[in-house]
């Protein structure tokens, strides 16, 4: 059963949502999906740039009012 | 295979430890070794027992770089994430008359001289700060 978790990380500065993100994919098992919340503008590009070059899967950039929500896929 | 990325640091002004931090962090998490050199007045940001606001030399950016994450934690994110070893320049240690135990916990892999640093970066690429 793969499960969901979200990270609010806004209000952190390059590159901390993407540090967390990473932090959180530590501990989950493959398949599962972790959300990360995002003020910092160069997430949502650098997130899913991250995901290629590591082979996670990012399943989508959302823009919300005020900040963008990236979902990633633990694929290894 | 992406070539290891070696970093000299020697300045302690904020914005370089920040940029090398941000550098090697981020590399070391998307699957690329890292080696990072810290050595002149860079070495005296990582004194043990130092606040953020002691660490750094002043610069003009200083002021805006409180906001993002602490340069000395980016680092150690950076060791405990990927594949990160800081080296602490031996003759910036000598010239203080400081060991190791002088340094932050967990962060540095031990002292090294410059000739066996710039002797292993032949092999990869260089950027110093």
């Amino acid at each position: 059963m793969t499960e969901r978790v979200t990270i609010d990380a806004r209000g952190a500065f390059c590159p901390g949502p993407l540090m967390e993100l990473i932090a959180a994919l530590k501990t989950r098992k493959i398949g599962d999906e972790v959300e990360v919340w995002s003020s910092d503008k160069g997430s949502a590009v650098d997130i899913p740039e991250w995901c290629k070059k590591v082979k996670h899967e990012c399943l989508g950039v959302n823009e919300q009012p005020g900040y963008w929500s990236v979902l990633v896929r633990k694929a290894k | 295979m992406t070539p290891t990325l070696f970093i000299l640091l020697s300045s302690g002004e904020r914005e370089k430890v920040q940029m090398a931090a941000m550098m090697a962090s981020v590399a070391a998490v998307s699957d690329r070794s890292v080696e990072v050199f810290v050595s002149m007045s860079a070495i005296q940001v990582f004194g043990k027992d130092r606040s953020p606001s002691e660490r750094y030399l002043d610069d003009s950016f200083s002021k805006f770089l409180c906001k993002a994450p602490d340069a000395v934690d980016l680092f150690r994110q950076g060791k405990e994430l990927g594949d990160m070893k800081l080296w602490a320049c031996s003759m910036a240690l000598d010239v203080q008359g400081w060991e190791i135990s002088n340094l932050e916990e967990d962060i540095f892999d031990g002292p090294l001289g410059l000739t066996k640093f710039l002797a292993d970066a032949e092999s990869g690429q260089f950027v110093t700060l």
